[in-house]
């Protein structure tokens, strides 16, 4: 008969009762911890298998910039996503794509022939273009971060999705928080001065501007005049005085950073002050060099564009995760790119974790039917039409207010409520 | 002339055996070699550097995808359309040149200028999308559909295979007829030329318009494989450079050297990027500097490229034939 133990035993009693070794009892115990610590006893058993997911990015090339921004997303996610449910082994593969079309499309078929199950990315709307083709032939998921072209999801794709808005949405959105600014701070402006930079960004924004602004018959003011200036002018004091002349309430600034540095000096040098200055959906103003350059002379500018919800709780499970693994980079100036860029391998692991498989149709299915309220930027839940498109991302009015961008509206996501018309210049 | 055969031989079969991404390096070899087969007349052959290539491509790629979108016009009846506008293109970069007596670096920074401003020309092009893109819409086939371009990888391939080979096979013929002789005398010595009585500023527009109009197949190609247009990319300065890397590389002004330059330059780049992946190292815009590094390495040790360093290893200049004919 065996002895049964009626007190606590200790390891060598144990190991005597049970005919084994000390040393061998011990590398056991080991061993079971590590395999009990690391989930693996109480994953499924579906979940043992990693899921490889190919990370496309341009971090090099003209675009290395904003690709590394959207890279630091990437590289938090896996450390971000078991907290949130998802705890299965996922496996990132990066490529840079060099912000080159050829590179991309070759990128992904090298991607893919490696085991990549799922592909995130591309920042850019011609490499993502280039790379749903791949993925079409190849019958495997691409999930879009940032790409704001319509067409992309207009080609009738099985396996492409995106998470963004398109570029018409960006400006619709834009657009109508100026009215929401208004409204929240019960003023009535009439006039804007519209100046944009003479880009292929600041074109199409213009062209959009112009399209849908005179149908949002909601908004009370009218445009008086458009100015737009050359993005490599050094000096913008013709372009800000003309500007100044018309005597406009608010001053519309579609801009990229240099630029927006310019204008805003040249305001203050010309003593400019209208009630404010409002970006419908562009970057530049948020940005921490604009802020590093201006000091305070970048208080109170505003820009409406999609930014995460700080009140989110995954946004503060983000923001620690960002914090302890690039403690010198705030996650306030990679907003839109981390954002966008976690929340597109969220999705990713979200399928797998329905589909419990890498199979790439099962996946793709699984992506089709994603409904994910709990997620970081601000906007409805993050579910897919049929044309693989997320609906209802909406924008967010940033201020620069105490030196850093504040989410003012929507009222719901608000850090501050918005100041408009903005305090005049004191001394400068 | 086994080489040759086996090497033949070893391109018709490789969509056998390729994966689709080694085929996908294949294209770009190939398009890059075609591209700077088509550069190589006008530098290579007549001596007249051409640093706006990309307009040709660009203006190929945007009027074939014009036709085939709003008119249903097939890219083998639209790939004339382009060659056409292309050629006009070229023609009239060509008579405000040589007719006014522009060479050199003054040609080169004129090529820049058309393509720059066709660029901006382009970005406010609605029909096409302007900057906002123009895309081709994309249908799953089951079958592949050579007259409409449209089709897998490997039907992409045989087509730009064909188009290279045709290419190559063309340049040759051209080299060794009175055209081609001219060309040479006028890139080796104008004045001389003329002197000899050749129509300079008339083989020069040869040059141009041949040129340009084999760009422009470059272009149809681009846009029915990649779909998408966007002039900040197919019109920009990084493209043309890309277009003149490989006869650089390889040998300005011979046969092989177009294609060898393209095939070492892809392979390297790829390389670099497998070997990088293989010891876990990221360091984006490393294959930019080693780029720049053969570049100099090609231009300290081997000026007039790596083909006729190996032509006269090969010792096939010893055959009358100089590493210049191929």
């Amino acid at each position: 008969m065996n002895r049964i133990p009626q007190q606590p035993i200790d390891a060598n009693e144990l190991a005597q009762v049970t005919d084994v070794g000390r040393r061998r009892f011990i590398a056991g115990l080991g061993a079971s911890a590590a395999i009990v610590s690391s989930g693996s006893l109480m994953r499924p058993a579906w979940a043992q298998s990693t899921l490889n997911v190919g990370v496309l990015l341009p971090t090099s090339g003209f675009q290395a910039f904003i690709g590394k921004s959207c890279k630091l997303g990437a590289d938090i996610a896996p450390n971000v996503l078991p907290g949130l449910g998802y705890g299965m082994p996922i496996r990132l593969m990066h490529a840079d794509t060099e912000t080159n079309v050829d590179v991309a499309r070759s990128r992904a078929e090298r991607l893919i022939n490696d085991g990549a199950h799922v592909l995130v990315g591309a920042f850019d709307s011609g490499a993502s273009a280039a790379i749903a083709q791949v993925c079409e032939q190849k019958g495997v998921p691409f999930i879009v971060n940032i790409a704001a072209a319509p067409q992309i999801t207009e080609q009738g794709y099985k396996f492409t999705f995106r998470n963004f808005p398109t570029a018409i949405d960006l400006v619709r959105n834009g657009l109508a928080l100026i009215g929401d600014i208004f409204h929240a701070t019960n003023t009535v402006p009439r006039t804007a001065v519209f100046m944009h930079v003479n880009d292929t960004f600041g074109q199409a924004m213009a062209r959009g501007i112009g399209a849908i602004l005179p149908r949002l018959d909601f908004l009370p003011f009218k445009v008086v005049e458009t100015i737009a200036y050359d993005p490599a002018a050094r000096d913008l004091s013709v372009e800000v005085a003309k500007a100044k002349a018309t005597k406009a309430d608010f001053l519309m600034l579609v801009c990229r950073l240099n630029d927006a540095i310019l204008v805003r000096r040249e305001m203050v040098k010309q003593r400019w002050s209208p009630m404010g200055i409002i970006g419908p959906g562009n970057p530049g103003m948020y940005e921490a060099q604009f802020y590093n350059a201006l000091g305070k002379l970048s208080e109170y500018c505003m820009s409406n564009v999609p930014w995460y919800n700080p009140k989110a709780p995954l946004t503060h499970s983000i923001e620690r995760a960002f914090r302890k693994s690039f403690p010198k980079e705030k996650l306030m100036f990679h907003a839109l790119n981390v954002g966008f860029t976690v929340e597109a391998i969220m999705i990713a692991a979200d399928a797998y974790k329905r589909a419990r498989t890498t199979d790439a149709k099962a996946l793709a299915d699984a992506i089709r039917q994603t409904s994910i309220a709990n997620r970081m930027m601000i906007g409805g839940p993050i579910k897919f039409n049929a044309k693989g498109q997320v609906e209802g991302i909406k924008s967010a009015c940033i201020q620069n207010l105490k030196m850093r961008p504040t989410v003012v509206l929507p009222a719901a996501s608000a850090e501050a409520k918005p100041v408009f018309p903005m305090p005049g210049y004191r001394k400068a | 002339m086994l080489l040759m055969a086996v090497l033949t031989a070893a391109l018709l079969i490789l969509p056998a055996f390729a994966d689709t991404y080694i085929l996908s390096v294949a294209i770009l070899i190939l398009y890059f070699a075609y591209l700077g087969q088509a550069w190589n007349v006008m530098m290579g052959f007549c001596g007249q550097l051409s640093l706006g290539h990309s307009l040709y491509v660009g203006v190929g790629a945007y009027v074939s995808a014009a036709l085939f979108v709003h008119f249903g016009i097939q890219p083998w009846l639209g790939v004339w359309a382009a060659v056409l506008a292309c050629m006009a293109a070229g023609a009239a970069i060509g008579v405000l040149a040589f007719r006014f007596g522009i060479g050199g670096v003054y040609f080169a920074l004129l090529t820049i200028a058309f393509a720059e401003f066709t660029r901006i020309g382009f970005d406010h092009l609605r029909w096409v999308g302007g900057s906002g893109g123009f895309f081709l819409h994309v249908a799953q086939r089951e079958f592949n559909d050579v007259l409409a371009l449209r089709g897998s990888p490997a039907m992409f391939y045989y087509v730009m295979l064909v188009a290279t080979v045709a290419a190559f096979v063309f340049c040759a013929w051209l080299l060794h007829t009175r055209i081609g002789y001219y060309w040479q005398a006028i890139r080796e010595d104008p004045e001389a030329a003329q002197a000899l009585g050749i129509n300079t500023f008339r083989y020069k527009m040869l040059a141009i318009v041949i040129s340009s109009g084999m760009s422009a197949f470059g272009g149809v190609f681009f846009a029915f494989y990649y779909n998408n247009l966007f002039p900040e990319q197919i019109f920009s300065m990084s493209r043309s450079i890309e277009i003149i890397l490989g006869p650089i590389i390889g040998g300005i002004g011979t046969l092989f050297g177009p294609i060898l330059g393209a095939a070492v330059l892809t392979v390297l780049a790829e390389g670099i990027t497998e070997l990088m992946a293989a010891f876990g190292w990221e360091i984006p815009g490393v294959k930019q500097v080693f780029y720049g590094a053969c570049l100099l390495a090609v231009i300290v040790f081997v000026p007039r490229g790596i083909w006729p360093a190996l032509a006269r290893c090969l010792g096939l200049e010893s055959r009358g034939k100089g590493p210049r004919d191929g």
